[in-house]
């Protein structure tokens, strides 16, 4: 009788315990799934953020090209500076009329010259962009007016770490459980087959001849329940895409198909796997004596 | 293989099962081992089958005293060579009659594909065709005790250990069943060591006889 056919008999002969064991593998994974695909889409909604101009410094008006030059000379000293952008009155002008080019009556009456040049500036180091205002606040002659989003980036971190740290929690107590529960079933299987274990053992079969059935089954749960758990979380989300992108437009929450799908896959399969034969094998020593 | 008990003593706490037994049994040999219950017929079983250590004195298997053996492997390697009926046949419920028997099979690592065909074999041995794709609860006593015996034999065993096989079946099934075991030790030459309390058995053939007393045995 081959070890597969064993496995599968005893996976049978307790079918309660059996998707016990599947279902909470399954509902980790599909936690586990379900908040890295949410955790990769906050991501998108940092970078984002974090890729904008995060600092806008709006010139007085009457400001030669010498002095604008002498202006960028100076941002563009700062270590760290990402992107520095000139945005000339006439850009303004041409930005301002393509956001607003339903509403014909706001561009009618707006000329460049009421629109103010400005620059806007985004940093690697957010630390720099604080250095920036402060110094740029002082400089009343040439600076109109600075817009700072520091606010909305520190709330946004503190957000995504609060979501990520939560996730990471629900993540450790699912598997936690997942491992407690393979554990325990095992070894109520293995009290439930004592006998059968009793007979092969005085047959001459090792300890571990007879632990392997219990190992598969360990193998066995945490390789489909983390299978379905990343399928089903993995098909919830990608029916919901473009609902769920038009929601956050114009940042993509979740992104197209690549690589990453496939690989997340590959690595949840080899936990679940990993988990499920740990915590069978843990249990197959702890239990079986004979 | 060859089974020497040198002066074996085995107590269980305070009660004394055997002192200083003292037997050797030869490959190919039939035995009888006879004696009141509780004389340690079981004991004598189990020592063979290492699941029990004698409390003095050394069992040794083609030389080897296997109750001084650390290797739980070496254990185990000593009991696939042995086949084992037990009175209460042993067999797993849930699994068919040619299950258990490829289990056993499976355990010696028997080549997967000759598995099936000894399983007739064995099966045809004891009179068990037609019956073999059954559960122990759709089998008869007598029937299980043969399904216990094809087990045994499936693995081609140097010796096989009965211990009171015939304990639960009607006169009719338990002769046949001798029958069946005087000509697996005939033909096969298999060492047969068979626990039993009835003097019919015994009489009826020729064999040596371990007669384990309370507090005597003898071997005649």
């Amino acid at each position: 009788m081959g070890l597969l056919k064993l496995t599968l008999h005893h996976i049978r002969r307790s079918p309660f315990q059996s998707a016990i064991a599947f279902l909470t593998v399954f509902t980790c994974f599909f936690i586990l799934n379900f908040f890295l695909l949410v955790n990769r889409g906050l991501s998108g909604v940092l970078n984002h953020f974090e890729s904008k101009p995060e600092i806008t410094i709006f010139l007085k008006d009457g400001l030669d090209e010498a002095k604008v030059e002498s202006i960028q000379k100076e941002l563009a000293s700062y270590p760290e500076v990402k992107e520095i952008r000139y945005i000339s009155k006439e850009k303004a002008l041409s930005l301002y009329k393509e956001m607003n080019k339903d509403n014909p009556l706001l561009t009618e009456m707006v000329t460049a010259s009421i629109l103010p040049a400005s620059f806007e500036v985004s940093a690697f180091n957010p630390k720099v962009l604080e250095d920036i205002a402060q110094n740029f606040s002082s400089k009343k002659d040439i600076v109109d007016e600075i817009i700072y989003q520091k606010d909305i980036i520190q709330s946004l971190l503190s957000w995504t770490k609060i979501i990520r740290q939560s996730g990471l929690v629900l993540i450790s107590v699912s598997v936690l459980i997942v491992f407690v529960m393979i554990f325990t079933l095992i070894g109520m299987k293995i009290n439930n087959r004592k006998d059968e274990i009793k007979i092969s053992r005085l047959l001459g079969a090792s300890k571990f001849y007879v632990k392997r059935p219990f190992l598969l089954e360990g193998v066995i749960y945490g390789f489909f329940g983390s299978l379905l758990g990343f399928l089903l979380s993995f098909l919830i989300i990608y029916n919901l895409r473009s609902l769920i992108n038009a929601f956050f437009q114009p940042i993509i929450f979740v992104s197209e198909l690549s690589l990453f799908e496939p690989l997340l896959l590959a690595i949840e399969i080899l936990l679940g796997i990993l988990i499920g034969l740990s915590a069978s094998w843990l249990g197959a020593r702890r239990y079986i004596k004979w | 293989m060859e089974i020497v008990f040198d002066k074996v003593t085995k107590n269980y706490g305070p009660i004394n099962v055997f002192e200083d037994l003292e037997l050797k049994i030869e490959p190919g040999e039939f035995i009888f081992v006879t004696g009141p219950s509780g004389s340690g017929k079981s004991t004598l079983i189990k020592l063979i089958l290492n699941q029990i250590k004698p409390s003095s004195g050394d069992v040794l298997i083609n030389g080897v005293a296997i109750n001084h053996l650390k290797s739980k492997s070496e254990i185990d390697k000593i009991r696939r060579k042995i086949g084992v009926v037990f009175q209460d046949y042993q067999l797993i419920n849930d699994l068919t009659i040619e299950e258990n028997i490829a289990l056993n099979l499976d355990i010696i690592n028997y080549p997967q594909n000759k598995i099936l065909s000894r399983i007739d074999e064995v099966v045809k041995m004891v009179k068990l065709q037609h019956r073999h794709f059954l559960f122990p609860s759709q089998l008869s006593g007598g029937e299980l005790q043969r399904a216990c015996l094809a087990r045994a034999l499936s693995i081609e065993p140097e010796v096989i250990l009965a211990d009171e096989p015939t304990g639960n079946l009607d006169s009719a099934n338990a002769w046949n069943l001798l029958k069946i075991f005087k000509d697996i030790n005939k033909n096969l030459k298999t060492t047969i060591i068979m626990t039993t309390h009835n003097p019919d058995f015994i009489e009826s053939l020729d064999k040596k006889i371990i007669n384990l007393g309370k507090s005597e045995h003898g071997i005649t």
